[in-house]
């Protein structure tokens, strides 16, 4: 079975100095999912987010969740749509 | 934590600070070229018996940083007697434990007013509330202006690139628009801090 490629979109607040966490969530996706998501799109924000979309779906929201995403999270949000087992 | 001379020592003096910012520094120097200094603030500052420390916590990518560190920097130009010194946030977590916004953020900048023996005398943090407040009345006021822009909790990766790309402008044009009020309300506040606290 061919899974629908996903895309994932991260938003970040460039004005508290957020890069490190979406960049390393970036990572985080490349390294686990590759070539199954069809895009990572990281948008530049400010008043304090980070959120981050599967597929149109918000999995995070720093606003109403508190605090950066677990990868764990995130990538388990990414496996569900895919319908993949988990990588261990 | 120890605040003592030898630590104190350890901070950076503002010149040294904005030379060796790696981002922002720029945008840094432009706020600072137009920060309008209110003469009562410096009459305030000029006014105090003793001289007065300035810690300050800072990294030069935060926003509220390069907006509001400028100010304080032209008021020491112009007050001698302020002697201030600037730490990283992120290589000083034992300061910014210190002083957390809330108790719980560690928003920057702080600025922590010292006596000569380094007992702190009141601290300022991030901006001012009335900043703040009028930030999400005029962003409320786009969001009614343009209903192409959604909800203004909606998050914004929803919304289609062209119109998002509006919604910054029209947003970071608001910023703009309010630079002269935002450190008129900082000149308050610090003005207001050191004459309760002036020994």
């Amino acid at each position: 079975m061919s899974a629908k490629p996903l895309r994932v979109k991260i938003t970040y607040c460039a004005e508290c100095g957020y890069e490190r966490q979406a960049l390393d969530l970036t990572q985080a996706l490349m390294y686990e999912f590759g070539s199954r998501l069809s895009a990572i799109e990281i948008i530049p924000w400010e008043s304090g987010s980070f959120d981050v979309s599967v597929d149109g779906d918000l999995v995070h929201s720093m606003k109403r969740d508190g605090g950066f995403p677990e990868h764990a999270t995130v990538k388990s949000a990414v496996r569900s749509r895919l319908g993949s087992a988990p990588t261990v | 934590m120890t605040l003592d001379r030898a630590r104190w020592d350890t901070g950076m003096t503002y010149d040294a600070f904005k030379a060796t910012m790696t981002r922002n520094q720029d945008r840094f120097s432009e706020n600072e070229a137009r920060v309008a200094l209110d003469p009562e603030t410096v009459r305030t500052f000029k006014s105090l018996p003793k001289g007065l420390r300035v810690l300050v916590l800072a990294e030069d990518w935060c926003g509220d940083v390069v907006a509001n560190l400028p100010i304080l920097g032209r008021l020491a130009k112009e007050v001698p007697t302020l002697d201030v010194r600037i730490f990283y946030r992120d290589q000083n977590p034992d300061l910014i434990a210190r002083w957390l916004n809330q108790g719980k953020y560690q928003s920057i900048p702080v600025f922590v007013f010292l006596d000569q023996d380094f007992r702190e005398l009141g601290h300022w943090i991030e901006r001012p509330a009335s900043v703040t407040a009028r930030r999400a009345q005029e962003r409320k006021k786009i969001f009614a202006a343009h209903p192409e822009f959604g909800a203004p909790d909606a998050p914004v990766d929803q919304l289609p690139e062209d119109v998002r790309v509006r919604l910054q402008a029209d947003l970071q044009q608001m910023r703009e628009n309010m630079v002269p009020f935002a450190n008129a309300e900082v000149q308050r506040e610090l003005r207001e801090l050191v004459s309760r606290v002036a020994v």
